[in-house]
């Protein structure tokens, strides 16, 4: 089991939903937010921010830190984000392994790189570059990918385990991720989930696609369909009670129908766990 | 081949797309058992494009509708062709675009949408600025009357000044609220915007209060402030005018401190 206290079932904290969260003080064990939405100088998005974090715990989760570029550390972004969590006191921080641009330009995407020792030892040394930065463990999230390069040493999740390993970081396990880059690149989701290391895993998320005959795009505009939600099952009888959520970030459902979602994430990780008490009886 | 070089060369493939002939990174790049490598890599381009205009679009709501989809569309293509982003956060993508529609051979010339597009950041500027509590009116009943030439006062971070074409700050309300809208005409006009209640806020102001404004925020106190505009315009109401724009900065929630200068 993992050794990081689990917050329960969150979901993400978007605009659309402010009055809802704020008026409803809805059933949610947990927010997380995009941290660059909350990072600017004050007004509206920060005092809700607060409201909300008053009544429940919240996760800062980046896009930008842009960990795996080949550009030095941005270190007037991470002294915004120390800021900001000094702040709201997140449980704790994530973003994803990934880059955003080099030389000085940002693509605003989640961008992939080659599994290959030089950007192992790079990644390795920017998180412990980073946690030293912030005074926290850094959680660091697989992302979705399109493209994987020939020069490839390793698999994704060889790298992911000996990158935890070496910077001492936790990960955030996005098994819609695994899904999509699964499809996407041909190699088995599970094996996947099975090779990340149990004790590293602070947190799971899983989220909706779009599906194309011959690709997945990772979305977040869809609710999360049935073989995602069978990898989650399979992920939380591996990793037991970790902090779990639900992102969406477009084609906004009611909030009543995110909530049900939610439920249903409760249930099968419900479902989980009596197979996991089973096993180990 | 060194991490540097994928990045530039990945970067250079997604800004430039896969026709141009410099998508040299898909010889690095896999198929995979569904699909071709140009497919997939595809899905980065057309995010990347996709995203920005998201970002334009997000930011310029009112620009959008007073352009129509065709010429918005084609000014964001303008914009996201000007320069990629340099910017960690995508709350700042979208901020130069008045400045690329005013140095714009095409777009100058169409001052309405210029103007539009400086109002409508300034007041997403004022959305998010710097929070500071405004002081309440009573703060100057506390100043012996014999100190008020001496007043000195510091504003909101969120206030600002706009100078734009006659009827552009109308045409803005109208096309928020959808009604029909007089039209802009050659003469200027001043807009004050500020944040009050969380949202940001704007209304016209007179000559004479834009410039009691502007001397105030650089730090001129409020008998110099009112010598000025005597000088300006000799009005002989001059005193109550001036102690009628004083209140309603107050009352606005414009000030946030009042001091005395030596």
């Amino acid at each position: 089991m993992s050794a990081w206290p689990s917050l329960g079932f969150g979901l993400g904290l978007r605009s659309i939903y402010y009055p809802a969260v704020l008026e409803q003080k809805p059933s949610v064990d947990w927010f997380e937010i995009v941290s660059e939405n909350y990072m600017i100088p004050g007004g509206r998005p920060l005092s809700i921010l607060e409201r909300v974090r008053a009544d429940y715990p919240i996760v800062m989760h980046g896009v930008s830190m842009s960990l795996a570029s080949s550009d030095p550390l941005d270190f007037d972004y991470l002294t915004q984000l120390k800021a900001l969590a000094e702040r709201i006191e997140p449980a704790w921080i994530s973003d994803h392994l990934a880059w955003t641009g080099v030389d000085g330009v940002n693509l605003h995407d989640l961008l992939p790189i080659p599994y290959i020792r030089e950007a192992l030892d790079h990644v390795v040394e920017r998180i412990r570059r980073v946690q030293d930065f912030l005074g926290r463990r850094l959680v660091v999230e697989n992302a979705s990918t399109y493209a994987t390069f020939r020069d490839s040493e390793m698999e994704e999740w060889e790298f992911v385990r000996e990158m935890a390993e070496r910077a001492d970081c936790l990960l955030l396990l996005d098994v819609n991720n695994v899904f999509v880059s699964g499809f996407n690149h041909g190699f088995d989701a599970a094996r996947f989930i099975e090779s990340i290391p149990v004790e590293r895993v602070a947190q799971l998320h899983v989220a909706g696609h779009t599906t194309y005959e011959t690709r997945k795009i990772d979305t977040h505009d869809q609710p999360v369909c049935d073989e995602v939600w069978t990898l989650f099952e399979q992920a939380r009888h591996r990793f037991g009670d970790v902090s779990a959520m639900i992102e969406r970030d477009d084609n906004f459902p009611p909030f009543d129908e995110l909530l049900a979602e939610l439920w249903r994430m409760r249930d099968i990780a419900a479902r989980a766990d009596a197979g996991r008490s089973r096993s180990a009886t | 081949m060194r991490l540097h070089e994928y990045q530039a060369r990945f970067q250079a493939s997604v800004i430039e797309g896969l026709d141009s002939g410099k998508a040299e990174i898909l010889d690095f790049v896999r198929d995979s058992p569904r699909t071709d490598r140009e497919t997939l890599f595809r899905v980065y381009v057309d995010a990347y494009r996709l995203r920005l205009a998201e970002f334009v679009s997000n930011d310029f709501p009112i620009l959008r509708d007073s352009m129509g989809d065709a010429d918005f569309g084609s000014l964001v293509g303008d914009y996201i062709d000007s320069a990629p982003s340099r910017q960690r956060n995508a709350r700042w993508y979208a901020w130069r675009l008045p400045e690329v529609m005013r140095e714009s051979e095409r777009w100058k010339a169409d001052r309405v949408s210029c103007d539009l597009a400086l109002l409508e950041r300034g007041l997403a500027d004022a959305f998010d600025a710097a929070d500071m509590p405004a002081l309440a009116i009573d703060a100057l009943a506390a100043v012996d009357a014999g100190d008020w030439s001496r007043l000195i006062f510091v504003f909101h971070p969120s206030v600002a000044m706009l100078d734009l074409a006659r009827g552009v700050t109308r045409l803005y309300s109208a096309l928020a609220e959808e009604r029909e809208a007089a039209p802009v005409d050659d003469g200027a006009e001043t807009t004050l915007l500020w944040r009050s209640d969380d949202q940001p806020v704007y209304r016209e102001i007179a000559e004479d209060e834009r410039l009691a404004l502007i001397e105030s925020r650089a730090g001129k106190n409020f008998g110099e402030i009112c010598t000025l505009l005597a000088f300006q315009n000799g009005n002989e109401n001059l005193m109550g005018r001036a102690a009628g724009f004083l209140a309603r900065w107050f009352v606005d929630g414009l000030v946030t401190q009042i001091s005395t200068s030596e």
